[in-house]
């Protein structure tokens, strides 16, 4: 076992974990932060993506002990006193999200991408999001949300 | 779960080396883990330790100089695609890097640890073999310098053994212009890996030619120099696709049939050579 010591969504977190037990798991089974899925495991759909020292990672693909002294943000650190960020609303108002499963994940490596870029073009908008599938929308909602959320800033 | 294993993070290379060389084939290095986790999860390697080289400082260097280019072993490849200098001197070593995997994977992904995984399809080898590079490998005994060109040894091999920490991966002073280039055939435009690679490096005051090519052999494969004295680009073509076609030999594999690889490669070596010879540069 190894003891960490990380923050998550800006909370200080201490844990002991198995090496072997990724930081996906870590989230979603420790901390009960289980808007970050699993899709795949392998790195392949994007759907586990999170921040980690705010540029995005497959947390599928990243050991929790790996994560020891770095800051990790999800989805859950999105909406602030139960208000959406601008790039949630976005995604709501621009029908950005339909099944929800790769939500999570797209939104943030559209936070990564608008914390690096605050006005994306469309290229580095689909070279954001390449990493993330999508099975429902077909893509133009999502590119939509993530141009009407530009110049939002970076911040939630 | 990935599996049963201890997790180390020396905080020296000597401190790595040492655990490694204890560790034997039961200890693996871990970089980005991009490709170590992936076999983990898919029970491919049960390695009993990782030692995770990223925080390293000897790892981190990225130096673009004329004398002397280095990428250290734990730069994620984001940083290689992102460095202005280093697309200015070597734009297909950056395309490369580019047309791996996705965004959030190359955060991770490392230059040593595409190297080192040694798969036939390793979309930074072509580039990095027509450019002369050279790593420096550490282990308890000292410090080496293995040439890509003698880096592979099989599909998945290397060279490498039991203890060996790869710490940069260098290229050699550029003498006079040096036009690079990357191309990668996939079977869909985003995240796939090459159906067929190839990269070459063209420097016209000395007249010469390489170009390397990936995916249609157990190891990619460096073709022997071309001098580009006198012949005409039709015929410099024809040349190169000539020795290609004799240094490679493709298989079917889930991702293409050896016939299509046959049929793609000189389309994919045509288009390279257009992009060094006639100065276009890029494109993937
Ligand atoms: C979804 C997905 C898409 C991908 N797409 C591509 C693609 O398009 N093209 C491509 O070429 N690859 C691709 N890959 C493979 C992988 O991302 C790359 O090969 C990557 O560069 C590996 O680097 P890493 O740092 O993650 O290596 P790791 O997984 O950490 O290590 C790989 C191997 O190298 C060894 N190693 C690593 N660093 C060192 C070191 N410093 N010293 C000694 N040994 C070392 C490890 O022990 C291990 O055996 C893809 C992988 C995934 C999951
Ligand atoms: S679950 Fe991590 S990329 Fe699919
Ligand atoms: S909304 Fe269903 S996968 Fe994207």
């Amino acid at each position: 076992m190894h003891d960490i010591e990380l923050r998550v969504n800006g909370h200080a977190e201490r844990a002991s974990v198995p090496a072997g037990m990724t930081l996906l798991e870590f989230l979603r089974d420790r901390l009960a932060l289980t808007g970050a899925k699993e899709g795949c495991g392998i790195g392949e759909c994007g759907a586990c993506t999170v921040l980690l020292d705010r540029t995005p990672v497959t947390a599928c693909l990243v050991l929790a002990v790996e994560a020891d002294g770095l800051d990790v943000r999800t989805i859950e650190g999105e909406a602030a006193d139960g208000e959406l960020s601008a790039l949630q609303r976005a995604f709501v108002d621009a029908g950005a999200v339909q099944c929800g499963f790769c939500t999570p994940g797209m939104i943030m490596s559209a936070r990564a991408l608008l914390l690096r870029s605050p006005h994306p073009s469309d290229e580095e908008i689909v070279e954001a999001i390449a990493g993330n599938l999508c099975r429902c929308t077909g893509y133009e909602a999502i590119l939509a949300a993530i141009r009407a959320a530009s110049g939002t800033g970076g911040e939630p | 779960m990935l599996g049963r294993f201890e997790y180390a993070r020396p905080q020296s290379v000597d401190e790595a080396c040492r655990l490694l060389a204890e560790g034997g084939r039961a200890a693996a290095v871990l970089a980005g883990g991009t490709d170590l986790l992936v076999d983990l999860r898919n029970g491919f390697r049960s390695p009993s330790l990782l030692v995770d080289v990223k925080r390293l400082g000897e790892l981190q260097a990225l130096k673009t100089r004329s004398d002397e280019t280095v990428v250290g072993a734990a730069v994620p490849l984001n940083v290689v695609v992102e460095n202005r200098e280093l697309r200015k001197a070597y734009a297909g070593l950056s395309d490369a890097a580019l047309s791996i995997a996705t965004y959030q994977l190359r955060n991770r992904a490392t230059v040593a640890g595409n190297l080192c995984n040694a798969s036939p399809a390793a979309d930074m080898a072509p580039i990095l073999l027509v450019l002369d590079a050279e790593l420096t490998v550490q282990n308890a005994k000292g410090t080496r310098a293995v040439p890509v060109a003698t880096l592979f040894t099989g599909a998945k091999r290397t060279c490498l053994v039991p203890g060996d920490v790869v710490i940069d991966v260098r290229m050699p002073p550029l003498d006079g212009e040096l036009r690079t280039a990357f191309r990668k055939q996939q079977r869909i435009r985003g995240h796939d890996l090459a159906v067929v690679n190839a990269a070459a490096a063209y420097a016209p005051s000395r007249a010469t030619l390489r170009v390397a090519v990936g995916s249609c052999a157990p190891t990619p494969v460096l073709l022997e120099p071309f001098d580009t004295k006198g012949t005409s680009p039709q015929a410099l073509a024809d040349e190169v696709l000539r020795a290609a076609a004799a240094a490679t030999a493709p298989i079917d594999d889930v991702r293409a049939s050896a016939a299509y690889r046959r049929a793609v490669l000189p389309v994919l070596l045509r288009r390279l050579l257009a992009d060094v010879v006639s100065g276009r540069g890029g494109g993937i």
